[in-house]
């Protein structure tokens, strides 16, 4: 008898299944949905803050898609209120990655008596344009702004440049911040606070 | 809060602003690639599990278990002789010892028939002293 009791019954509650399949598809539309809202919501600045690491746009640009594609493939599953933090573990990683990786392409290229230039890509004048017009000197005090505030962050330690973007620019908190880094809340204060009084020495009360 | 921290604060928005104004001014091709990478996550998502099919598992397992117990039986079934063949005058027969000594009658003692090829042994010794 035990046997029967674990066959499956061939015909049994086909409804409830077909109601299962639309709950499933359903489901997975709205996680496919929530999951479009997370990233086009940190795509931007998850870009800038690749870009303040790498110093460069096409390897920014890559950091982030495989980042956006790890967490798709291994934590899609996983709550919504989850993915901030993973993504940007996973973003930091990938960084990582990237650094180690120049740094020894570095080394070996140096060996090397000639090699060309490393960034001949045409730059598409159309594409460079900027998104907002504000007044010319409006955006004459921006860009100088920008431009400091960028170097400024450059010759940040990199612990210390990630603490202070994840906090500063993406606004998250000291705990998810510390889930991002894989250091503790303290570290992460202690990354943010030495960041602010760096920055802050070197640039002093800019104005914006 | 002291005047140095207050001060603190107020560079925190003044950054915050500044950072905030650059992913803004962020180009549109940099923004259609990133939307393409958007894309292509959502791609996977949607993309059916690859994830390894865990309940073919047991029936993997039970199919080995059923081919076990066919291999066991097969071994010791009724076809295997279960005396050893005896000559008419009480000797056990030179090729018999052979299959015996054999690497596969090796394996075969390993099986808990021991006492029983003693005995074969045994015999064979006696029939040989009885003919010299």
């Amino acid at each position: 008898m035990s046997g029967f009791a674990t066959l499956a019954p061939p015909y049994s509650m086909p409804s409830a299944s077909h109601g299962d399949a639309e709950l499933s598809s359903s489901s997975a539309q709205a996680r496919s949905r929530a999951l479009n809202g997370f990233l086009a919501g940190i795509e931007l600045k998850a870009f800038k803050i690749a870009q303040a690491a790498l110093r460069h746009q096409d390897d920014a640009l890559d950091a982030v898609q495989d980042a956006m594609l790890q967490l798709a493939r291994a934590y899609s599953d996983r709550p919504a209120e989850e993915w901030k933090p993973l993504f940007y573990r996973i973003l930091e990683n990938r960084i990582r990655d990237m650094q180690r990786r120049r740094t020894v392409r570095g080394r070996v290229l140096a060996w090397l008596p000639f090699r060309g230039e490393d960034d001949d890509e045409e730059v598409d004048p159309i594409a460079q344009a900027p998104s907002d017009e504000p007044s010319p000197g409006r955006r004459l005090e921006i860009d100088e702004a920008m431009q400091a505030l960028d170097k400024a962050l450059e010759s940040l330690p990199r612990r210390q440049q990630q603490a202070f973007m994840l906090r500063n620019l993406e606004g998250m908190d000291v705990a998810q911040t510390a889930v991002a880094m894989g250091c503790s809340e303290g570290s992460v204060k202690t990354h943010y606070f030495r960041a602010l009084q760096t920055l802050r020495a070197q640039l002093g009360d800019f104005q914006t | 809060m002291s005047p140095q921290d207050d001060r603190l604060v107020k560079f925190e928005d003044q950054a915050r602003a500044v950072l905030t104004e650059s992913v803004t001014r962020i180009d549109s091709r940099v923004r259609s690639r990133l939307n393409q990478a958007r894309q292509a996550a959502l791609a996977e998502v949607a993309r059916p599990s690859r994830r390894p099919r865990f309940f073919l598992v047991p029936a993997a397992g039970a199919v080995a278990a059923a081919a076990l117990v066919a291999m066991l039986l097969w071994q010791h079934g009724p076809h295997t002789p279960s005396v050893l063949p005896v000559s008419e005058g009480g000797q056990v027969q030179a090729e018999d010892l052979d299959l015996i000594a054999d690497s596969d009658g090796l394996d075969m003692l390993q099986d808990s028939d021991g006492a029983f090829y003693e005995w074969a042994a045994a015999q064979a010794d006696a029939g040989a002293e009885t003919s010299s």
